[in-house]
């Protein structure tokens, strides 16, 4: 059996052509593509590098994904579709990945990509990536002509195409001449449709069109990241404002036409406005309690559970703010991964301070404070951890909340250091790409250790041979996470985004910013 | 004066030193932001690695003030360049900011307490008074956003964030910064009136005012020569501490404003825990500060001959 990516992308190419084709009948009068203009799109912050490899943050991520490409990407359904590759397939064993790329596709500085250019990037990326570590089965690679490239694995690894393409710290295809180059510090030379212009940190950021831009014609439209991408716009420049009032107001007397993070407590003012709206983007987050199953009390199991029976998820929602939706999964609805209706443990928003209390009754529970460690940065986590104090509280728990600031937050979070029980944060692409992605953070944030079950989970995950096996290891995982308090999820979360009616061509997609197959009217 | 200068030196240093202690006393980790809110504990290793965080702390601060001894401030973390490139690029906006906005705040402050003290003890001098306690109490952050509002959403006179450079022309630049400066002078004008309004009440009842008015001198002459002049130490002196107020309080204007400046800069590289950033730009801001003392000295001898025989 060959697993052929591209088979999937035609079958899905087809029916967004069907789709596609009805949309197009209702629509075409009134939306004609224009070219030409400039977009400006205010977001909160610059990036800090556009070196691909190296990026993690939002930020940069929606500027580097409209420069480079990868070889594979996700499709609008989150599935894994071709994108410089024209095909790729994993042997039988899952010990060979072979890649058959697009020809004739340019880079920004006129180089056609070959064969040598994917062998170099992977091989920098090995070198430089802070995610380095998901290619560490890699025994060599392969270049048999041009447009042929070969990945040999030491040992199987079912979910390679998964690995591959993340959209963070995504594996972008650049030139063999940067190959060398030490992290942060490339040429900013892709194959994207848009190339890099001016970047004045902490002010802007400007790409223009690449006019060789080599499309990928394999699907009628977009697609996700990938598809058939088409640039309208000469340039987007990215102007960064920390302010959303600022950002506002530059949407509100026609200085951007696109602006990111709007607090829905201010959305009215952009909706007050006939020619601006407001956008949802959802979901991007998943946003959970984390529980140090290193710290004292809440090592003890029953404590745990005791702490996720207390919580009531609905007036979390409430008081955190934003965009919320539950969801007692650690994916999204619609992903690969997503495994139904129900709730994979019985600890979801039961919302049962009677049950938490006979929990610590059982754990020996005699009052001891359980502290709770959140940040005055982030306004949701602060106010989501505060009703969280109330609920544990009113379930007989002793809370203590300490407020610090975010840097150490995460650090506390990250390496298990500080003296915290409860803290919260948000997790993104790992509820679209499923297990593989979300192993560290599982075994990192709530500092497990010597699980053995959840250990034996992720061993089957990683040789189960199908796509349904691996959900029915997902499942154990969940039921091994969840059911164990280790975390807890509270919902899933967008961002509202404001614009101006003038831009056209938006879609659904809940995927970093894509800049292509945009108008301004 | 060379010895002025001197004395600056190891005034800097102790600065920049104290900054590295402080900074290093906060807990958190840069790798953990720069290797991303997601990055696993090998990949926030593996940045740690990369940026020498690794390194014990004393080795750190020897390597950062043996480079210092060299010319050499050291890279950002956060921004991937040298820290004097980083403050060079920003300065302009900054000095900018500043320098606009203290030319708005010495003629309206000295004016007005001027006036104040003139007519002292009248509604005048209430409203004057009044209005310079609210300059000095509303919040900056506060007013800024109702500045943005009022003057570029709703009357559309300037634009509501960003810098433009002067080299890309003087209206540009002054469109873009005029906001800014006048909402960062509101604040100073408060401050200033209130200062000029003590030190003129003070001149304004000594002998030789009365002796000028009581040899026919017109008012105008007796308060703008002779009663200004010798309340100009106090102003100068008040000018010099508004100034580096002014580069402090850029911050938050900058933040609101959107514009690239060091106060913006600095704040990143403080939650970011960017070490060289932080450290370099204190030394700098630090040798502003001396030298802008410095030249308040100075003016002291120019504004008063007595300080020079002093």
């Amino acid at each position: 059996m060959r697993r052929w990516v591209a088979r999937r992308g035609v079958v899905l190419a087809l029916s967004l052509i069907i789709g596609v084709s009805f949309a197009a009948i209702g629509s075409a009068q009134a939306q004609q593509p224009k070219k030409g203009g400039t977009l400006v799109y205010a977001s909160v912050s610059g990036p800090g590098t556009l070196d691909p490899y190296m990026a993690s943050s939002a930020v940069e991520l929606e500027v580097i994904h409209n420069l480079f490409e990868g070889l594979v990407t996700l499709d609008a359904k989150n599935a894994t579709r071709p994108m410089l590759a024209a095909k790729a397939a994993a042997s039988e064993d899952f010990k060979t990945y072979t890649f058959e790329l697009r020809k004739g596709v340019k880079f920004h500085n006129g180089q056609e990509m070959t064969s040598a250019d994917v062998k170099a990037s992977f091989e920098r990326y090995r070198r430089i990536s802070p995610a380095a570590k998901n290619y560490e089965a890699i025994d060599h690679f392969e270049t048999p002509d041009p447009y042929s490239f070969v990945i040999v694995l030491k040992e199987p690894n079912v979910v390679l195409f998964d690995i591959i393409k993340s959209p963070i710290y995504p594996l972008m295809i650049l030139p063999a001449s940067q190959k060398d180059k030490p992290a942060r510090d490339i040429e900013v030379i892709g194959t994207g449709p848009y190339k890099s212009g001016e970047w004045v940190k902490d002010s802007h950021l400007v790409i223009v069109r690449f006019d060789d831009y080599v499309a990928d014609t394999s699907a009628p439209g977009r697609d996700g990241y990938g598809g058939r991408k088409t640039v309208y716009l000469d340039a987007v420049r990215y102007r960064f404002m920390p302010e959303a009032t600022t950002r506002i107001a530059a949407l509100q007397n026609g200085e951007a036409q696109l602006i990111s993070s709007v607090p829905s407590e201010l959305s009215a003012r952009v909706t007050q406005r006939k020619d601006l709206a407001i956008r949802e983007v959802f979901p991007v987050l998943g946003s959970y309690i984390i529980v140090n199953s290193q710290k004292g009390l809440t090592s003890n199991v029953l404590i745990r559970q005791a702490i996720a029976a207390a919580i009531n998820v609905d007036d979390i929602i409430e008081g955190a703010g934003g965009l919320n939706k539950r969801n007692p999964w650690m994916s999204f609805p619609g992903t690969p991964y997503y495994l139904g209706e129900t709730a994979p443990t019985p600890w979801y928003d039961i919302k049962d301070p009677a049950k938490a209390k006979e929990l610590l009754k059982q754990a020996g529970y005699k009052n001891e404070k359980i502290i709770i460690e959140t940040n005055s940065n982030y306004q949701w986590m602060r106010s989501t951890m505060l009703i969280v104090a109330e609920q544990l509280k009113a379930a007989g728990m002793t809370v203590d909340v300490q407020i610090t600031d975010w840097t150490t937050n995460a650090s506390h979070m990250q390496q298990g250091t500080g003296d915290w029980n409860l803290s919260t944060t948000a997790f993104g692409p790992d509820h679209i790409l499923g297990p593989q992605q979300w192993r560290p953070m599982i075994y990192t944030f709530p500092h497990i250790v010597g699980n053995e079950t959840l250990d034996k989970a992720y061993s089957e995950f990683f040789t189960a041979p199908t796509l349904d096996a691996r959900r029915a290891s997902w499942l154990k995982i969940q039921q091994e996470v969840l059911g164990g308090a280790y975390l807890v999820k509270i919902a899933d979360t967008g961002r509202l985004s404001g614009y101006s009616k003038k831009l056209q061509g938006q879609n659904d997609y809940a995927g970093v910013l894509q800049l292509w197959d945009l108008w301004l009217e | 004066m060379a010895v002025k200068f001197l004395q600056a030196v190891p005034v800097v240093v102790i600065i920049s030193v104290l900054a590295f202690l402080l900074l290093s006393l906060l807990p958190g980790d840069p790798a953990v932001i720069i290797a991303g809110e997601q990055a696993s504990p090998a990949a926030i290793e593996q940045v740690r690695k990369q940026l020498g965080l690794d390194r014990p702390f004393f080795e750190q601060l020897a390597i950062w003030l043996l480079n210092l001894a060299q010319g050499n401030f050291g890279s950002s973390l956060i921004l991937h360049q040298s820290v004097l490139s980083a403050v060079v690029e920003r300065l302009p906006v900054t000095l900018s900011l500043a320098a606009l906005s203290i030319s708005f705040t010495i003629p309206v402050g000295v004016l007005l307490g001027s006036v104040a003290a003139y007519y002292r003890r009248t509604w005048i001098d209430s409203l004057v008074m009044t209005t310079a306690l609210l300059g000095v109490s509303i919040p900056a952050f506060w007013i800024a956003i109702l500045g943005v509002i009022l003057f570029s959403v709703q009357l559309g006179w300037v634009p509501s964030s960003g810098f433009v450079p002067i080299s890309q022309g003087v209206r540009q630049w002054f469109a873009s910064i005029a906001l800014p400066a006048l909402i960062l002078s509101l604040f100073q004008i408060g401050f200033l009136s209130r200062m000029t309004r003590s030190a003129m009440l003070d001149v304004l009842g000594q002998d030789y005012i009365r002796t000028a008015r009581a040899k026919g001198l017109s008012e105008w002459r007796t308060v703008g020569k002779h009663a200004l002049r010798n309340a100009l130490i106090l102003i100068i002196t008040a000018t010099g501490i508004l100034l580096s107020a002014a580069i402090g309080g850029s911050v938050i204007i900058e933040q609101v404003f959107a514009l690239p400046g060091i106060g913006r800069m600095v704040v990143q590289a403080i939650l970011a825990r960017d070490y060289p950033l932080v450290q370099g730009t204190m030394l700098i801001l630090g040798f502003t500060f001396v030298m802008i003392n410095l030249t308040v000295d100075i003016l002291y001898t120019l504004a008063d001959p007595r300080v020079r025989h002093d």
